[in-house]
């Protein structure tokens, strides 16, 4: 009896799945039609990262929603592959899946490092272009002429941060990073600057990936005698304890100041880091807060869509200007497939984005964009990272700076 | 509960055919069976093959895995820094001297041996669950090496710029992967022969008998620990090469390859397909991914729900493995065609 119950659940779970892989199989069938132009997207949208693939959809959604979903002729279609985290071999195939088997036109996201450099020989066989939405890396775009990239680099918040500090008269600096690429990446980009500008770094302190326990290097900090920080961890549950310790152990109270890249302060933490948050000073491309025509339209489009802004961030205008270019190359292409041209086509190309004026600039094909100095405050109760100091023109310094 | 479903089902396979030779006859289809079925996902799936090669690659690694735990009995959630190792060994050779794909193979298979050898050594005398500890200690130890060596490995950049030369000198691994396909299930298929002759052979013998009861080994003048030790290190031979395969089908290794959720997952990939099989972890592996796959291709937001839903269905009605669904079906056709025997196994 009970194997005969077995049987029957067993042929049935095999029917679903078989009903699960019909839709599959159904854009195997039909050729795609003439007008459309398909976009891969490969970012995290499930897993600890999900939030990445969210703002990345939001943005695009809105963008669409504002420009419409064609260019000329041509319908602009989306596709979405999840990569829940850092994988480059998963990344890789799949990638190489939408290139052969949904014959994108244009491929896009990467919130990783490594997956995205996964891409280079694939879009280079394929001639296809790669707008980056976020993986932050100097060294990407150096790797295949047919990478454009939205976002920011490490090196390019970091140095007029480390320049601003010197001009502000602080001598003596910690800098306290989390031991790995990026990390690496901003301590070597702040101590190159600000020693140049007269300052002297008087430790660097490489704290474990997935530390959560930071007294000790709070000790080491208070001891050194600094006037300042300079820290960079990953976004999430470790920056929260980093700035909690912070306060938690005197530090702040001490008048020891805290700056470092916007990542730590990203729009969608500051509830978790609340009041541990207010007075830290971070350098970045985007701000919620910034006031500006094009934000405010941006930011009232995307409440009306999703109910909130409380996940807009630096991802999200990655995304939405990363489309934007590629709304430009589908138009200065005429909707042919044809990677480096499309890609050279926007070399150059200047344009104003929520975030502020942006040009792309034609060796490294980053983003030359203003830089923004902002500290976190209370704004109608809410906090936000509160714009300071406008830094205009900033290009990529970590291009071809080598590893 | 694995272990009772797996035997009663090969005392319904041997009581239903008694000649043992016929099932060790049986045994050998399955290879030729894992080629055609691959050649046959060659032809009719010609734009999948960038998961296919990863399922192919994936496969040898679980494979690993079934060696350790399903003849040796070694309980390990650090597979994966074998597999890690032979995957940066292989990158860093072909980024700095060699680009032959055969011989990225053989230094990424050896790679991972020796890591396999010197960490099974140090570690083997434990059991349980401090041996399952120290396996993710070792794990762990191997990604951290990885981080931090960031001029041979690039770090969490991961190590791209792998770009190997073309198979045999005359296919090249071109972009619909047809190439890095065929040279994956080449080599998984050779593997699964290797493997086969290993566990049938004195030692894979000997490391079942362990496994089974390692007192009676010693009784029996057999030292336990040299024959696990062995086998580990054959294990890390095999691991080393699937990390080898990935590197070279794929061109870039990252972090994850040596890191804790692989080794899970390769685990639930194996337990998914039934231990101690080998072509358990074939099947497993395919039936994962793919249906990983299709779920995160259909819905990229919410399939990982569905897939625990799955994971659950099987537990509940394979307990041994979707590979002991063969023993038991034909257990159950016999217990049809004779109903006296029906009652005493449910």
């Amino acid at each position: 009896m009970t194997s005969t119950l077995r049987t029957a659940l067993l042929g049935t779970a095999f029917g679903l799945l078989m009903a699960a892989a019909g839709p599959l199989l159904g854009p195997l069938a039909g050729p795609a039609a003439a007008a459309t132009i398909k976009v891969g997207v490969v970012a995290p949208f499930s897993g600890p990262f999900a939030l990445v693939g969210k703002t990345f959809k939001e943005a695009i959604e809105v963008y669409q929603a504002q420009h419409g979903d064609k260019v000329g002729d041509d319908t602009v279609v989306f596709i979405y592959k999840d990569l829940d985290q850092a994988n480059p071999a998963q990344s890789k195939a799949l990638s190489q899946e939408l290139i052969v088997k949904e014959k994108v036109g244009y491929l896009a996201g990467y919130y990783f490092t490594p997956d995205a450099l996964a891409v280079a020989p694939l879009i280079d066989e394929a001639n296809i272009p790669c707008v980056i939405f976020n993986a932050a890396t100097s060294a990407i775009t150096e790797k295949s002429p047919r990478y454009v990239r939205t976002s920011f680099t490490l090196w390019q918040n970091t140095v007029p941060l480390a320049e601003h500090m010197a001009k502000q008269g602080i001598r003596k600096v910690v800098s306290a990073v989390s031991d790995y690429g990026p990390g690496i990446d901003g301590e070597t980009a702040f101590k190159t600057t600000f020693e140049k500008n007269g300052g002297t770094v008087v430790d660097t302190i490489r704290m474990p990936l997935k530390s959560t326990d930071f007294a000790p290097f709070m000790q080491r900090i208070r001891d050194s005698g600094a006037e300042a920080i300079y820290a960079f961890l990953p976004a999430g549950p470790t920056t929260l304890a980093f700035a909690k310790a912070f306060a938690d152990n005197g530090l702040k109270d001490a008048g020891i100041k805290f700056f470092g890249p916007g990542d730590l302060t990203q729009e969608p933490d500051l509830p978790t880091l609340g009041d541990a948050a207010l007075g830290i000073t971070t350098s970045f491309n985007y701000s919620r807060a910034h006031d500006s025509a094009l934000n405010k339209t941006f930011l009232a489009k995307h409440k009306e869509m999703f109910g909130s802004t409380d996940s807009v961030t630096f991802s999200s205008v990655g995304a939405y200007d990363g489309v934007h270019v590629i709304y430009q190359m589908i138009k200065n292409t005429g909707g042919k497939s044809d990677g480096a041209k499309a890609v050279d086509s926007v070399k150059g190309m200047s344009w104003e984005s929520p975030r502020g004026p942006l040009t792309i600039d034609p060796q490294s094909r980053h983003v030359t964009q203003t830089i923004y100095l902002r500290t976190v405050e209370k704004v109608d109760g809410k906090l936000e990272n509160v714009e300071k100091v406008a830094f205009e023109k900033q290009p990529d310094y970590g291009y071809k700076v080598g590893k | 509960m694995t272990m009772a479903g797996r035997t009663a089902s090969r005392t319904g396979v041997a009581g239903a055919h008694p000649p043992p030779a016929a099932r060790r006859d049986l045994g050998w289809i399955g290879i030729p069976l894992v080629a055609v079925a691959g050649l046959a996902a060659f032809w009719l799936l010609p734009d999948d093959l960038a998961l296919l090669t990863r399922i192919a690659a994936s496969a040898l690694f679980v494979l690993s895995l079934d060696l350790v735990l399903g003849y040796g009995g070694i309980a390990t959630l650090g597979q994966a820094a074998m597999y890690g190792t032979g995957a940066y060994a292989a990158g860093i050779a072909a980024v700095n001297w060699i680009s032959d794909p055969f011989a990225l193979l053989a230094v990424g298979g050896l790679a991972g041996g020796l890591i396999a050898l010197v960490t099974g050594a140090l570690i083997l005398h434990a059991h349980g669950l401090t041996l399952l500890m120290l396996t993710i200690a070792v794990g762990q130890i191997v990604q951290e090496i990885a981080n931090k060596a960031r001029d041979w490995t690039g770090g969490s950049d991961g190590l791209s710029g792998i770009d190997p030369a073309p198979v045999l000198g005359l296919f090249r691994f071109d972009l619909y992967g047809r190439t890095a396909f065929l040279f994956a299930l080449a080599v998984l298929v050779v593997a699964l022969m290797v493997a086969r002759r290993i566990v049938r052979s004195p030692f894979g013998l000997a490391c079942r008998g362990v496994k089974e009861d390692p007192l009676r080994v010693s009784a029996l003048g057999g030292s336990p620990k040299s024959y696990l030790v062995a086998l580990y290190a054959v294990a890390g031979v095999f691991a080393g090469v699937a990390g080898a395969l990935t590197a070279v089908t794929s061109g870039i290794v990252g972090l994850d390859s040596a890191g804790f959720p692989w080794s899970a997952e390769a685990l639930v990939m194996l337990v998914l397909g039934g231990t101690g099989r080998l072509y358990g972890a074939v099947i497993g592996t395919a039936v994962f991914m793919g249906i990983h796959h299709i779920l995160a291709s259909s819905d990229p937001f919410h399939w990982m729900g569905f897939i625990g839903l799955f994971l659950i269905g099987i537990v509940l009605f394979l307990p041994g493995g979707i590979a002991s669904g063969a023993g038991r079906l034909s257990a159950l056709l016999s217990a049809l065609a004779r109903p006296g025997r029906d009652g005493g196994r449910a």
